[in-house]
């Protein structure tokens, strides 16, 4: 054991090799990096053309240099009111719906059974299979005939069935992974099936809630199929407002991107603060 | 045919922290089974991920059979490993998972399928259970999977990490012989990972104990249980753990519950010689004979711990020194609270340096 | 109208444990029927009323009463050539936008799936396009991206002898897909690399002891392992896709001619254009009646996760 400084037996690996094995890793950062930036392009230009006036949106070459100007902002936001308002109502109302449904059935479906728990949640998930736009004629009749048509609340209950499915079956994957001793434990402590919910599982679960709860807003915030199909104003929502920012003529693409901007910021800033419990919500609720 | 090398191979994780292995330097012989132990944290698993090359070296080399195989990858070092929690193909049938290197190898199919039925056959796996898939199998097949996977290579060199560590206690006992069996008659050198001295004892032909990343020493188990060169061997080595007690030196000896053992001449030397004036005393618990009152160390009795063929005594000797253990026959053991009395031979003590910890030469 | 009875039983694997009381029986169906319920009302009741509407004659621009038609709503959706063509059209945009999307979602997996510098960067910048709103990603592309005069895509393609060329009316229907895939390859590549992120790092260096190259152990080890995971990401995938319609409206409204119309802009326009709400009905009860078939099929792949999931 003789004190030999490190560095005078420093392992000289053979120059060729590592060579090879820097320039191996910096050519995959790289790959990895233009990748990324192709992928993002689109969005880049998006920000960048809302930015620019409109007589510097539609030239060729496109232009990479202008004065910056908010002015397709501040014409968005003079406008969006309405819009931005029933986007939130509804994306937030069906997610809490969402969640007051689907948490009971989850835990139905995996901490304590029923019966057929499988064919429960296959029922749930075939109802995603099946094409909502099969049935757009006849739930635009029922929502007239219901006088639901052009409401939010058309768009809160619709948002809710389309969102449960994936919600329930992510909630339940997480109350899988809940220790079975952390129950008994609970259980030999006296909690209920209540207690045993709000005291043991959710606090547990709730990242996991986190990342569902995501989902559902970023469904629930981009749809359109059902926002256009079913309503007109009282209850239209951001990417409607999208639509109607294209004018049938005229210079209109630097305002149509402040526009794209706004409507997707919101979401965009949203998953990439949670990408982790997304990852993780998506991954869990998919095999585990 | 090879022997392992290991010249000043390191280690070091991050830029601050202390080498996980610090120049180890250790000679394997063709054919030895070599057992590397220590506590957690010792470096023992890093040393033996550094031979498979899982793990880079910071310096120094390592040789297999007289090559410098420092830069070589895994898989042209010619070793198979049996992993801690086994790391067998999920996928796969235990054939496949057994024929997986020989089929990276080229080896035709029939060849394959021989080679992996006579080891399965040496591990008394049955032909059912080479096409199942490794969720179906207990964690005792599995391990003879995880050593079949590695036998079937006919490597020149097996690499074990703590693989009895999953297993119940019984099924340890009972695979640790089988192992040793096994290595003896395929005369493959192999260097074995554990934390358990017992299994390092009954294993290795020879042992190289670690601690924080050091060598401390590698001999024989007989020459490690007699002849420790530092504390942390004695304490390490041998179960019970060996009594040790920071003792103020007098002429002619120790003093220790309220009596002067007496000390090996050469140790007296040496200790003076150092300019002590206390060292750390070590008696093993099977060399303090009970003595009907007639002993030199008494103390009372506190617990006892009887286990059939003999019994633990912890005893609380005179004066306030700690308590210590002494191994004693289980048919008639004193009971808690009785008072009893030690005799030990003067060459049974072991003395070490109280700072150092280094043996002193007795 | 569900799917389940068309289930082969999976293997019953009781997990309920025997000889549990009816009042503990209800106290476990009592958190389910909520949503059970609600989502039988809202899911399952829509599509008895267009069962009901298939049969009849009705257009919502017109006062006249609907009335019973028999079957002649079918005859007409099997004897539309525009139904079989939007049929197939949908078959084809989702098979190769979910294939494509998997593929390259594999292998932006793998390339992400090491310490590099700026990984976490390069993870959020990939992940934009799933998040950004889908009909905005259709104008934004329509637009900026694809115009043939001022397009970025023309202009990033010159070098290459790439000359304006108005992409939606030359190759519309690639351009959809285009966009899908750029949409869900994203979600592809998280989703496999949670896949590969779970595999226990000690049976890669078996691997590697056992002499399995790079490719010899993706190919033989970690392929295998990801196949639940992209069997996943495929379903999951053709759920959406099939459904998609924000960027046909928006990039081509389903044109030129019907070179993109899908089955969902198909009933739109039966619904919005033609104010057809029995013809709408009957291609929706056919267009579930062939979902049904094929998800069949994927639930059969549901099943497989979740034996899947019970043996890990």
């Amino acid at each position: 054991m003789t004190a030999v400084p490190l560095r005078a037996l420093r392992a000289r690996e053979p120059g060729s090799r590592r060579l090879r094995e820097v320039s191996g890793k910096v050519g995959w950062t790289v790959l990895a990096w233009v990748v990324a930036i192709a992928f993002f392009l689109p969005v880049l230009w998006m920000v960048l053309t809302a930015f620019k006036p409109e007589s510097a949106a539609e030239t060729w070459p496109p232009r990479f240099t202008f004065s910056p100007t908010l002015a397709e902002f501040r014409l968005v936001f003079s406008g969006w009111g309405p819009y931005v308002t029933h986007s939130v109502i509804a994306t937030i109302g069906s997610t809490i719906l969402v969640l007051l449904l689907g948490v009971p059935a989850a835990y139905a479906l995996s901490v304590h059974p029923v019966g057929r728990w499988r064919d429960g949640l296959f029922f749930f998930i075939s109802t995603k299979m099946l094409p909502i736009v099969a049935a757009i004629g006849p739930l635009y009749v029922i929502a007239l005939k219901t006088h639901l048509l052009d409401s939010i609340w058309v768009l809160i209950i619709l948002y809710t069935a389309m969102n449960l499915p994936l919600a329930i079956w992510m909630i339940r994957s997480f109350m899988l992974e809940v220790p079975s001793e952390l129950l008994e434990a609970a259980e030999l402590d006296g909690a209920g099936r209540i207690r045993e919910i709000t005291g043991v599982i959710l606090p547990v679960i709730s990242p996991g809630l986190v990342s569902t709860a995501l989902i559902c807003v970023i469904f629930a915030w981009n749809e359109l199929f059902l926002a256009l199909n079913l309503t007109v104003t009282n209850a239209a929502t951001m990417p409607m407002y999208l639509i109607s920012s294209v004018p049938q003529e005229g210079l209109y693409i630097a305002h149509l991107s402040a526009a794209a901007t706004v409507a997707s910021v919101p979401v965009i800033i949203v998953g990439w603060i949670a990408q982790r419990s997304l990852v993780r919500g998506l991954a869990m609720g998919a095999i585990k | 045919m090879a022997q392992v090398r290991y010249v000043s191979a390191s280690r070091v994780y991050g830029k601050n922290a202390p080498p996980a292995v610090d120049a180890l330097d250790l000679e394997i012989r063709d054919g030895e089974f070599m057992v590397l132990v220590g506590p957690s944290g010792s470096g023992k698993t890093t040393a033996l991920r550094m031979l498979a090359g899982l793990e880079p070296l910071d310096a120094g080399r390592v040789e297999i059979g007289e090559r410098d195989v420092t830069f070589v990858p895994p898989k042209d070092r010619d070793i198979a490993m049996v992993f801690q929690n086994y790391a067998l193909y999920p996928q796969k049938t235990v054939a496949q998972n057994m024929g997986f290197a020989l089929k990276m190898q080229g080896v035709p199919k029939d060849e394959r399928d021989r080679r992996v039925r006579e080891a399965a056959r040496l591990l008394d796996l049955d032909d059912q259970m080479l096409d199942r898939k490794p969720r179906q199998l207990s964690g005792g097949q599995r391990q003879r999977v995880a050593m079949g996977r590695a036998i079937v290579r006919e490597p020149r060199v097996f690499l074990m990490d703590e693989p009895l560590s999953n297993l119940d206690a019984k099924l340890r006992v009972q695979t640790r012989s089988q192992i040793a069996e096994l290595q003896r008659r395929l005369g493959i050198t192999t260097v074995y990972v554990t934390h358990d001295q017992v299994e390092a004892m009954t294993m290795g032909h020879r042992v190289a104990v670690l601690a924080r990343g050091k060598l401390q020493q590698c001999a024989t188990p007989r020459e490690l249980y007699d002849n420790p060169v530092n504390q942390f061997v004695a304490g390490f080595i041998g179960s019970p753990a060996m009594n040790l007690q920071t003792v103020p030196l007098t002429d002619g000896g120790a003093r220790l519950a309220g009596t002067v053992l007496p000390l090996p001449a050469a140790v007296r030397t040496a200790a003076s010689q150092a300019g002590l004036g206390e060292l750390v005393a070590g008696i093993r618990p099977e060399h303090l004979h009970l003595a009907n009152g007639s002993g030199e160390l008494a103390g009372e009795v506190l617990l006892v711990e009887d286990l059939g063929a003999d019994a633990l005594l912890h005893v609380r000797l005179a004066g306030d020194a700690d308590p210590v253990v002494a191994r004693t026959e289980g048919r008639t053991p004193p009971a808690p609270g009785q008072q009893v009395t030690f005799h030990v031979q003067p060459d049974d003590i072991f003395a070490f340096h109280p700072v150092t910890g280094a043996r002193l030469a007795g | 109208m569900t799917v389940i009875e068309d289930l082969a039983p999976p293997p019953k694997v009781e997990v309920r444990p025997r000889g549990v009381s009816r009042r503990e029986r209800w106290q476990r169906r009592l958190p389910l029927l909520p949503a059970l319920i609600y989502t039988i009302v809202v899911t399952q009741i829509p599509f008895l009323v267009t069962l009901y509407y298939s049969f009849q004659s009705y257009f919502w621009n017109t006062t006249a009463p609907a009335h019973f038609n028999g079957v002649s709503n079918y005859k007409t959706v099997f004897t539309t050539p525009a139904f079989r063509s939007a049929l197939w059209r949908s078959v084809v945009m989702t098979a190769a936008a979910v294939i494509i999307a998997m593929i390259l979602g594999v292998a932006l997996a793998v390339l992400l799936d090491r310490k590099f510098f700026g990984r976490g960067v390069v993870r959020t910048l990939l992940i934009t396009p799933f998040l950004i709103m889908p009909a905005a990603a259709a104008l934004v592309w329509a637009g900026p991206m694809l115009d043939p005069n001022f397009g970025l895509l023309n202009y990033l393609l010159a070098p290459f002898g790439v000359h304006h060329v108005a992409w939606l009316s030359t190759h519309a229907l690639g351009s959809v897909i285009v966009v899908m895939i750029w949409q869900w390859t994203p979600f592809m590549t998280l989703i496999v690399l949670a896949g590969l992120q779970s595999q226990p790092p000690d049976v890669l260096e078996a691997a590697k002891v056992d002499g399995a190259g790079a490719f010899a152990t993706f190919r033989e080890l970690t392929l295998p392992h990801l196949r639940p995971y992209i069997e996943l990401g495929i379903l999951l995938g053709s759920i959406y896709l099939v459904n998609v319609f924000d960027q046909v409206r928006l990039m081509t409204n389903g044109g030129p001619g019907t070179a993109t119309t899908n089955l969902p802009f198909y009933l739109y326009q039966q619904v919005n254009y033609a104010f057809d709400i029995g013809g709408a009905a009957a291609t929706g009860v056919v267009t579930v009646i062939l979902t049904i078939i094929v998800a069949t099929f994927a639930l059969r792949m549901f099943a497989r996760v979740f034996r899947f999931e019970e043996a890990v």
